[in-house]
């Protein structure tokens, strides 16, 4: 049986104080895994020159890295030239889409992208009343149904969600509960479950824990930077697929 | 004199709003005079600049900067899914 290992880390929050020190970190990370995933919260401002600062960080490790943007990303609406600079840098980012590699003879899946907030079923907000508020939700519903797309053509043997956003609340225990629905949605975790993911890895949550399930049983593993406490976690995932 | 809750609030939004700073992880608690600020970043120089843009957005209270480093560690043990 081959085992796919999985690193992981999200809310890295670059800037030109954090230079050159992350990147100390990936030393023999081929050794360790087979491939980075990055969740999003890649730079502080979401400026450009933070960007830039990323990808130096993450270019050139003998494994493939696949990131996806954060809501800090977004800040100073550089998001697209940002994703552009990591492109460049051989980076593949994940913008409600999905690829896959193989690794070891498994084809790997990863879909998924920033997500969003909204809240948690029976707890959540919907599209009623202000524009502003329908707004909201809509952006959510839209992601994840593009993500149910995505994850349908994928032809894998292993599928993983790559998500800033949480699915769960368990994931986000330590968080203060008012503002649960600005860290995630149940609408992630409900497209995880109809397309049978095999983990959904997210960030966001500083305050959170590493720990989760959706309630159709995926596993959910926050690796936000403040909450594994490492330069990344790795996950082993079997390679025999469903 | 400003009720603590909502200079709390204000420094908790200004933090966050801030250029310098961009933090929205940071807890911030008014006990009278005294403004406690906890959480975690990366840096001494992130933690420094917390407590500046704090204390310009409290005159006349008194900052106590509880925040800590974090400290990232080499990858653990791996997990076995």
């Amino acid at each position: 049986m081959t085992d796919l290992r999985i690193a992981a880390v999200a809310d890295i929050h670059l800037g030109s104080d954090l230079s050159g020190q992350y990147r100390k970190r990936l030393e023999d990370i081929e050794h360790r895994a087979d491939v980075l995933l990055v969740g999003g919260d890649l730079t502080r401002h979401g400026t450009a020159t933070e960007g830039r600062i990323v990808a130096d960080e993450l270019h050139g490790l003998p494994i493939p890295v696949i990131a996806v943007l954060g809501n800090h990303d977004y800040h100073s609406d550089a998001d697209r030239k940002i994703v552009q600079t990591l492109r460049d840098a051989g980076i593949t980012v994940l913008d409600d889409d999905a690829m896959t590699i193989t690794v070891n003879g498994v084809r790997l899946g990863i879909a998924g992208g920033k997500g969003f907030g909204g809240g948690f079923a029976g707890k959540c907000a919907s599209e009623f009343g202000e524009p502003e508020t329908k707004a909201f939700v809509r952006h959510t519903r839209e992601i994840a149904d593009r993500w149910r797309r995505a994850m349908k053509d994928l032809d894998a043997d292993r599928t993983i969600v790559l998500s800033h956003y949480s699915p769960v609340k368990e994931t986000l225990m330590g968080e203060p509960p008012e503002i649960y629905p600005f860290l995630g949605s149940y609408l992630l975790a409900e497209a995880a479950d109809a397309e049978g993911a095999d983990l959904f890895i997210h960030g966001h949550a500083h305050a959170g824990m590493e720990q989760g399930v959706t309630p159709g049983g995926v596993r959910v593993r926050n690796v936000a930077l403040p909450v594994i406490k490492h330069a990344y976690a790795v996950y082993c995932l079997d390679g025999e697929g469903q | 004199m400003e009720t603590p809750h909502y200079v709390a609030a204000r420094v908790q939004r200004v933090l966050a709003e801030d250029d310098r700073t961009t933090e929205l992880g940071i807890r911030v608690d008014v006990r009278g005079e005294h403004v406690f600020l906890r959480g975690q970043v990366p840096s001494e120089k992130r933690r420094r600049v917390i407590e500046e843009v704090a204390r310009e957005a409290t005159p006349g209270l008194r900052v106590h900067n509880e925040i800590t480093l974090v400290e990232v560690r080499e990858p653990g043990e791996e997990e076995h899914l």
